[in-house]
C-alpha cells in the first residue's frame, strides 16, 4: 500500500474522501447519466453500468449540452451524485452544474492522475486548497 | 479574473446565498473563456423558463433561490413555458406538468421576473438599446438581441441566465467584445426573399454553412422587424449563428466595411434560385400529403402577422378535425382581441395559444391523444426541429399554402 499526492486548480471548494471511480473518455451528463440511479448509461462506454454514487469521480472532462448542468444537479439532489470531480480540464457544463450542486471538483492536476489512479483507491480531496491524497488498494 | 469591490462581496456571501452562488458561476465561467473582468447588464432573456427545459432539478433550483431572498437585478422576461398558463386544460397537457410550471413561473416572478413567456421579448418592454450588455437566452431571441438590436449577448442557458439575472452582471468574453462581432462570411443574396417565411428559407440555407460563424448578407437591406425573426431564427437553428449583418441596414453594418471590420470574408456564398429550392427541400421531409395539424407564429407571431392570419380566415373554414394553432404572445392575443381579430380566428376553427410553443411543450402527450403525426408550418425553424424533437412529419411553405392546408387537410 502507497500514498500519492497531486495538486490542482481548486474549480468547487469542499473536503470530502471516498472511493475512486476512474475513466479515461469524457462524461455526457445529459443523457448519458441516470439521475435516479447514478449509472452511466451511454452505450459503450468504460463505465456504462457503473454508478458515481458516493464515489470519487476522475474523468478527463465533460461533453454534451447545456441542459447537463441542471442533470448533474438533479442527480445529486436525488442523492446519487458523486462525492468529488477531478478533470484534466474542466468545461462549463460540469462546472456551473457541481458548483449549483455544491459538488467540490479539481481540475489540471499535476501530475496527471488520470493513469494512476484505479478503481477502489481510496482519495482524500481538500480542494479548498486543491490538494489529492490517494492510498493505493 | 479582476472583480470590483461589490462583486468581491458577492463573492464573499455578503449579499445573500443566491447572489454568492450566481457570481460563482459567472466566475468559473469567465475563467473558463478568459474573461478579464465583469460587465454590467441591462436585461436578461431567460432560457430555462419552460419546465420540459428545467425539468424538475432546474425547478427546485429557483425556488430555492426565491427562498433565499433572490432579487433579479435588471429587467428580466421569462422565455416561452410548457403550456397555455390561461387554458392549460383545453388543449391536453398534462396536469403534473401543468403544476410544475406554475410553480416555476411563481419562483421567477417572485425575485422580479416578468411572466410574458415568449420567445420574442423586444415585442415587449424588454429592448435593450444599442451596444447594451445583456444576458439573453433563446437562440431566435438571442440573434435578435445582437443583430438587429446591436445589444451585445452570448448563448445564455438556464444556470447562466438565471446567475446574470441574481448579479446584474456576465463575464466579458464572445460577443461582448468587438473583435468576435465582425463579419466572417459574405452572402449575395440574388433570389431576394418576398415574404416571412422565404426569409426564414434563406437563414436555414445560409446557417448550414456558416456553423457559428457571422455572416453579412448583401441585397436583402430592405428586409422587415417580422422577416429579420424569422431570418435569424432559421440561422440559430441549422447553424450555432448568435450575430448576422445586413449591410444597409442593421446598426453594425453601415457599409460592407464596417459589417466586415476592415477585413476580407473568409468564404463568399451566393443565394439563388437553386440554393433556395435545395434548402425547402430539405425542410420538406413529409413522406405524404396527409395534414392532421397547422402550426404558425415560430417565433411568435406579431399583431402584423395575426392581421393577415385574421384576413385569411375571414373567407376559409378549418377542416374537422385539423388542429390549427397560432401562437402568439399574451400582450399580442389582448390586442387582436380588441381589434377582432381573434372572433375571426377562432370562429374558423382555429385557436390563439399564448406563453408556449411546440418545441418547449410536452407534445409527445398532446400528439398521443389527438393523433396527431404531420404538422404544416411557415416556420424554417420549426420545420427544422419538429422532427427530431417529436417524430412530426412536416410540411413547409407559405402562411397560405399553411391555411389552405388546414381547410382541405392535404398539402399541395
Amino acid at each position: 500500500m502507497s500514498t500519492l499526492t497531486f495538486t490542482g486548480k481548486r474549480i468547487v471548494g469542499g473536503k470530502v474522501e471516498g472511493e475512486a471511480l476512474v475513466c479515461s473518455e469524457p462524461i455526457c451528463f445529459l443523457g448519458g447519466v441516470d439521475v435516479n440511479t447514478g449509472m452511466i448509461t451511454e452505450k459503450g462506454h468504460q463505465l456504462e453500468g457503473k454508478s458515481m454514487k458516493d464515489k470519487i469521480l476522475v474523468f478527463p472532462t465533460g461533453k454534451g449540452s447545456t441542459g447537463g448542468s441542471y442533470l448533474i444537479y438533479e442527480t445529486a439532489s436525488n442523492g446519487m451524485g458523486p462525492l468529488a470531480m477531478l478533470n484534466r480540464k474542466v468545461e462549463v457544463v460540469t462546472a456551473i452544474g457541481c458548483i449549483i450542486a455544491e459538488i467540490p471538483v479539481i481540475d489540471r492536476i499535476e501530475p496527471d492522475p488520470i493513469d494512476v489512479i484505479k478503481d477502489g483507491d481510496y482519495v482524500i480531496v481538500d480542494a479548498d486548497q486543491g490538494t489529492i491524497t490517494v492510498i493505493q488498494k | 479574473m479582476e472583480l470590483n469591490q461589490e462583486q468581491k462581496e458577492m463573492l464573499e456571501g455578503k449579499h445573500g446565498d443566491p447572489k454568492k452562488k450566481a457570481m460563482e458561476i459567472l466566475v468559473q465561467l469567465g475563467e473558463i473563456y478568459g474573461a478579464k473582468r465583469m460587465v454590467p447588464i441591462t436585461s436578461v432573456h431567460m432560457a430555462g423558463s419552460s419546465v420540459v427545459v428545467a425539468g424538475k432539478a432546474g425547478t427546485k433550483l429557483v425556488e430555492q433561490m426565491a427562498a433565499q431572498g433572490g432579487e433579479f437585478v435588471p429587467v428580466t422576461t421569462l422565455n416561452s413555458g410548457a403550456c397555455d398558463m390561461a387554458s392549460p386544460g383545453v388543449i391536453g397537457f398534462p396536469e403534473d406538468l401543468v403544476k410544475m410550471q406554475e410553480r416555476l413561473t411563481n419562483a421567477y416572478c417572485e425575485m422580479g421576473a416578468i411572466s410574458y413567456h415568449s420567445c420574442t421579448p423586444y415585442y415587449s418592454d424588454n429592448v435593450p438599446k444599442p451596444g447594451a450588455h445583456v444576458a439573453w437566452g433563446e437562440s431566435s431571441a438571442i440573434i435578435f438581441a445582437n443583430s438587429v438590436l446591436g445589444a451585445r449577448t452570448n448563448r445564455e442557458g438556464g444556470p447562466t441566465g438565471l446567475a446574470a439575472a441574481l448579479t446584474g452582471y456576465v463575464p466579458e468574453y464572445g460577443f461582448h467584445l468587438d473583435e468576435n462581432r465582425r463579419g466572417q462570411v459574405l452572402v449575395k443574396v440574388e433570389e431576394v426573399p418576398t415574404d416571412i417565411n422565404e426569409f426564414g428559407t434563406l437563414g436555414y440555407y445560409v446557417g448550414q454553412i456558416c456553423g457559428d460563424r457571422v455572416p453579412v448578407f448583401l441585397g436583402i437591406e430592405k428586409a422587415k422587424m417580422d422577416e429579420l425573426k424569422m431570418l435569424g431564427a432559421a440561422l440559430a437553428s441549422s447553424g450555432a449563428c448568435a450575430l448576422f449583418h445586413i449591410v444597409g441596414l442593421t446598426p453594425e453594418a453601415p457599409t460592407l466595411e464596417a459589417a466586415m471590420g476592415g477585413l476580407e470574408p473568409e468564404q463568399e456564398v451566393i443565394y439563388g434560385l437553386e440554393q433556395k429550392r435545395e434548402a425547402m427541400a430539405k425542410l420538406n421531409k413529409a413522406p405524404n400529403d396527409h395534414v392532421d395539424m397547422v402550426v404558425i407564429g415560430c417565433p411568435h407571431a406579431s399583431i402584423s402577422e395575426l392581421q393577415a392570419i385574421a384576413e385569411l380566415f375571414k373567407t376559409r373554414r378549418v377542416k374537422k378535425g385539423i388542429q390549427v394553432w397560432i401562437l402568439t404572445p399574451v400582450t399580442t392575443k389582448a390586442l387582436a382581441e380588441r381589434m377582432g381579430l381573434v372572433k375571426i380566428i377562432e370562429e374558423a376553427g382555429a385557436q390563439i395559444v399564448c406563453d408556449t410553443c411546440i418545441i418547449l411543450a410536452p407534445m409527445k402527450e398532446v400528439m398521443a391523444k389527438d393523433g396527431l403525426s404531420s404538422v404544416s408550418t411557415n416556420s424554417a425553424k420549426l420545420a427544422h426541429y419538429a422532427p427530431g424533437q417529436w417524430g412530426f412529419n412536416v410540411h413547409y411553405g407559405s402562411l397560405e399554402r399553411c391555411i389552405e392546408s388546414a381547410v382541405t387537410g392535404r398539402w399541395k
